[in-house]
């Protein structure tokens, strides 16, 4: 907040100024004794103290899409761009509750979400075994090398194909495509994290005598934990992009499904509502991931992600 | 209380090979008796071998000339009987502070009330109680040496090893620590040896001090320190042993400066 000292004048106490940065009521208290009345004369009304609106991080965000939202509002009122192709928000919202409440909304909501949840849950699990054991024999890091190296390339989407032809338009080929694109990033970054682990805490496990097992629990997965959690984010964030693409190439239910549907049908009202769904989920993963990588990595000093 | 240990170094010798290099003599016929429950510190300058000893002696490092034993027993690899603490604390970053000094009692074959009650003195022994749940990063450079020291003494070793622990604190948190490391050594009664290059910290806590000097790694004077404690460093006995020990360090590069011209 760095905004916060500067609204107080240079004479208040150091201390009182330091913690009213930090926390909103106690800036309130010295912003009211010790502002001007020029200052608390035009918030008095206010039950938040002055610049209010400059304390918020968290409102900062919010201008942006609120400028998008005035501005797509005025494109389609004043027929910038056709209906057809750009409906009012208004008219997106009474889509999105026509869907919700006739169609099947909530249903294709769900197998998109239980699509990614298990793709994420089987693909991260893979790949952090399979990172560990890489990570700590250079004989499996070996093994699996080659192969890892060629099929990582292939993209998700040009094994979707085959993979329906074998298992079928249903989830599981797309559980398992996008399995794929979350393994790589997640397998290869628990492999690196094992290998940077300081030297100096593999000795420390050796002054302590604590056996592989205790030395791999104790030292190594804590000290690879950091890159594991970041690479879980990004692979968190793709499969939900993916999921998407997959169920736009194949399948009959999804968001993914609903948003080629509408194209087809030229509803872009629905098409609309699929996207901004995608993308408030798509925030919502990543926000939680960062707050489980803040949770699990607490002991990190100054970690902010 | 474990005894403490008796550690005798017997005409160790290492040598480093790599390839198109002139052979290293890290150590060339080191012999050292610790007797039980004494404070040997060993000074010299960088080079000299003294922490490469340390390492043989814990047992990270066996690729050695000689004999080590303790208690009449060579020693083979490392052992819950012999603790370390290092220059840096190297704390776990993850681990809390009680975390940590649990950590090198994993295998110490204790009930878990007992591993409670050892962290628990000697957290109260390096005076961190309080602090018991802090992370590293939450702790001064001088507490986190102070929770080294704490976790090298948790599992009762029988001799302790300190690698230069107070080397990268300020000079006042030094002088306080050196005070406390005294303390805990008479408390604990148990065998420690230190490496430093500090001369004043050698006298101020040792029974004895070994002066080493490099190339090869040998010990070049061997000096008892009767003073009693606690010492006081304008002590005139005190300077006397500075003046000597410096020498005795002094002496050696002098003559290797001359070697090399």
């Amino acid at each position: 907040m760095p905004f916060a000292g500067r609204l107080l004048p240079p004479a208040s106490d150091p201390i009182e100024t330091s913690r009213g940065a930090g926390t909103g009521s106690i800036m309130a208290n010295s912003s009211d004794t010790l502002e001007g009345a020029a200052v608390a004369a035009g918030t008095t009304d206010l039950p938040e103290p002055p610049g209010w609106w400059l304390r918020g991080p968290n409102l900062t965000g919010f201008i942006l899409p609120f400028a998008i939202l005035v501005l797509w509002e005025l494109a389609a009122r004043n027929k910038w761009i056709d209906p057809v192709f750009l409906p009012e928000p208004a008219k997106v919202v009474t889509a999105f509750w026509t869907m919700l409440t006739k169609q099947r909304l909530a249903f294709d909501f769900l197998a998109s979400i239980s699509i990614v949840g298990q793709a994420f849950l089987y693909g991260s699990v893979a790949a952090i075994v399979l990172g560990i054991a890489a990570g700590l024999s250079r004989r499996v890091e070996q093994f699996f090398g080659p192969t890892f190296d060629t099929v990582r390339h292939i993209p998700g989407i040009a094994w979707l194909p085959l993979i329906v032809l074998w298992l079928g338009i249903g989830a599981p080929a797309k559980i398992l495509v996008i399995a794929k694109s979350v393994f790589f990033p997640v397998f290869l970054n628990t492999l690196q994290g094992i290998r940077n682990v300081e030297k100096n805490y593999i000795e420390l496990a050796d002054v302590f005598t604590l056996t592989r097992w205790q030395l791999v629990r104790k030292v190594i997965l804590p000290a690879a934990m950091p890159s594991i959690m970041v690479s879980l984010r990004y692979a968190a964030g793709l499969a939900w992009a993916l999921v998407v693409v997959a169920e736009g190439l194949s399948g009959l239910e999804g968001l993914g499904f609903l948003i080629f549907r509408a194209q087809g049908l030229l509803l872009t009202d629905q098409l609309l509502v699929c996207m901004v769904i995608i993308g408030l989920v798509g925030f919502a993963i990543d926000r939680s991931m960062f707050l489980a990588q803040k949770r699990v990595l607490k002991w990190k000093q100054g970690y902010e992600g | 209380m474990a005894a403490p240990g008796h550690l005798r170094i017997r005409d160790v010798s290492k040598t480093y090979a790599s390839p198109g290099r002139p052979l290293v003599h890290v150590l060339s016929h080191v012999r050292i008796d610790v007797e039980p429950g004494a404070f040997v510190t060993i000074v010299g300058p960088s080079g000299c071998g003294k922490s490469t000893l340390l390492r043989l002696i814990i047992g990270l490092d066996d690729d050695y000339r000689g004999e080590i034993e303790l208690n009449d027993r060579r020693i083979v690899g490392t052992a819950l009987s012999r603790g370390i603490v290092f220059q840096d604390h190297r704390l776990l970053p993850w681990l809390t502070l009680e975390q940590n000094i649990g950590l090198s009692l994993e295998n110490s074959g204790w009930s878990r009330a007992e591993k409670a009650q050892a962290v628990r003195q000697h957290i109260a022994l390096v005076g961190l109680s309080g602090f018991e749940k802090a992370y590293p990063h939450e702790l001064s450079g001088g507490m986190a040496q102070r929770a080294a020291i704490a976790r090298g003494l948790a599992n009762r070793p029988e001799i302790l090893l300190l690698d230069e622990p107070l080397g990268a604190l300020d000079a006042l948190t030094r002088v306080h620590l050196q005070a406390e490391l005294q303390r805990i050594w008479e408390v604990e009664g148990i065998t420690m040896i230190l490496v430093t290059h500090d001369v004043e910290e050698a006298i101020f806590l040792s029974n004895r001090v070994v002066v080493m000097a490099a190339n090869p790694g040998r010990i070049v004077e061997t000096v008892d320190i009767d003073l009693a404690f606690p010492r006081e460093r304008a002590d005139e006995r005190f300077v006397a042993l500075k003046r000597r020990i410096l020498a005795a360090m002094g002496e050696d590069s002098g003559r290797r400066i001359t070697r090399a011209a």
